[in-house]
């Protein structure tokens, strides 16, 4: 009759060695399982626009894409709408203005569960083609209005994928710089010298720099607000506008407020009262660009 | 028994899948495409080799009541181990055989070795028993990847081998799970003739 204790013993002895074995095998797999991951989606991320350089914004979620020159071409962004079978994973890629550049759906192997032969056919490149170059307007099927052809006998993976799509234009479009006017920031200015693709502009008029344009992103309440400001030589704002945020709607939200913007010009004002952080958030960054650029003045 | 015969009965004769109807979910759920079945069968190869020698080297201290707990100490870690192998460099078989790789743990086929064979059999007897019964295993998901997919989807590990026509309007039926269950039951049934 074996005792209690060699029961324990024995089995105590086979778990630390198995754990020990699991952890070297972890510690050796982990750094390559992640190389792994990211070249995937990688992989994933150039085939739906073309592009060298992807930032991710949201982790998982929206990419932003930059070409060699570093110079913003458009957003990529994966929605999981629900399809026949199961959530079907898409990645859309958008372009600056707005139209879709390209689409790629998981294949089954990847997790896709629509149904073999029928709703499996929306990976398909006479199916995904269709989506090249629509927009927010027409990526519904025909049935809904829309310019995409489904498959016969999978309306409903037809279906979902577009509205999935057109919902995450909806969600994510605000994540694409809309091509904003450096003449309505710095009203004045004849030409603008790029110093930092997509970040920094010199105003100037007759050759003489009359102040500076800035990109800038801070952290607001629920993710990053962008923002764009012109500012004199004498350090006056000449306008300020928000290029995308994520705030609460109709509270944080109240930053892209006419009024107060507007109020910029003149000094910077209060933090909005509801809207504190958000407001905040802006104000702290734009004052940051006026000692930034009082840096450069020196 | 000679040392042959141990490695060969697992392949046909005592074949898991189609003679004692063992470790029958994975063959199911697998055996789809011919990559997804010999993948799955070379994972619960590797696992049932290695935890057969571990446990026959073990078998004289392994102490009779915890038994069944250490048999499944062990069979998890080689299953993580081929889990995170193949996570790193197999990532589209890994997504497409999903959680029935860390399934292979509960595999009776590998547990019914580890308890019937290993635990009362030399370090060398044991190892040639599981390398027959995985290669085995491993034969029958094949065979049903290759069946399921060339009339189910019209091509064989992945390329197109029937025209257009035929990829147009493929036997969907093999590829969905009850596909699985006639193409076990069609193999069963041939193995029962001719091999008896």
């Amino acid at each position: 009759m074996i005792s209690t204790r060699s029961m324990v013993i024995t089995l105590l002895v086979v778990a630390i060695v198995c754990s020990v074995v699991l952890s070297f095998v972890y510690s050796y797999t982990a750094p390559r399982i992640e190389d792994t991951q990211k070249e995937l989606t990688l992989a994933g991320l150039r085939e739906v626009i073309k592009a060298n350089v992807f930032t991710a914004v949201v982790p998982d979620t929206v990419w932003e894409a930059m070409d060699s020159a570093n110079n913003l071409v458009g957003i990529v962004f994966r929605v999981f709408p629900q399809g026949y079978g199961g959530p079907i994973p898409i990645m859309v890629g958008l372009d600056l203005e707005g139209s879709i550049t390209g689409i790629r759906i998981a294949s089954a192997a990847e997790g896709l569960k629509e149904t073999p032969g029928l709703g499996v056919k929306i990976t398909e490149p006479d199916f995904r083609g269709q989506f090249i170059g629509k927009t927010l307007e027409n990526v519904l099927i025909r049935k809904d209005g829309g310019d995409i052809d489904a498959i016969t006998a999978a309306t409903i993976s037809s279906r979902a994928v577009c509205n999935g799509i057109k919902q995450g234009i909806e969600k994510f479009a605000s994540y694409l710089c809309p091509p904003f006017d450096k003449c309505r920031i710095f009203p004045g200015a004849q030409d603008f010298a790029k110093i930092i693709p997509e970040i920094l502009w010199y105003a100037l008029k007759d050759n003489d720099t009359l102040g500076i344009v800035f990109v800038g992103t801070v952290q607001g309440y629920a993710g990053q607000i962008k923002f764009i400001v012109g500012i004199t030589d004498k350090t006056e704002i000449t306008g300020i506008e928000i290029l995308s945020s994520n705030e609460t709607p109709g509270i944080g939200e109240a930053i892209r407020d006419k009024v107060f913007l507007n109020s910029f010009k003149d000094k910077i004002p209060d933090a909005i009262t509801g809207a504190t952080i958000s407001s905040r958030a802006l104000i702290d960054g734009v004052k940051s660009k006026i000692e930034e650029y009082k840096g450069y003045l020196k | 028994m000679n040392r042959l015969s141990i490695f060969t009965r697992g392949l046909i004769k005592e074949n898991a899948v189609l003679v004692l109807m063992i470790g029958l979910c994975p063959a199911l759920a697998t055996s789809g495409t011919v990559r997804d079945g010999f993948g799955m069968g070379i994972a619960a190869t590797f696992v049932l080799l290695f935890s057969n020698i571990i446990i026959s080297m073990m078998r004289k201290i392994i102490p009779n009541e915890v038994r069944i707990p250490i048999f499944i100490l062990i069979i998890s870690t080689f299953v993580t181990i081929i889990d995170y192998f193949m996570q790193a460099f197999q990532p589209d078989l890994y997504r497409a055989l999903g959680v029935f790789v860390p399934l292979i743990v509960v595999n009776c086929m590998i547990l019914g070795r580890a308890e019937a064979y290993a635990s009362k059999n030399s370090v060398f007897s044991s190892a040639l028993d599981g390398l027959g019964v995985g290669l085995g295993f491993t034969l029958t998901l094949t065979v049903m990847g290759a069946i399921r997919e060339i009339l189910g989807n019209g091509t064989l590990l992945g390329m197109t081998i029937f025209g257009e026509g035929f990829k147009n309007a493929p036997v969907i039926f093999l590829i969905l799970p009850p596909g699985a269950f006639l193409v076990i039951g069609v193999l069963k049934a041939l193995l029962n003739k001719y091999y008896k």
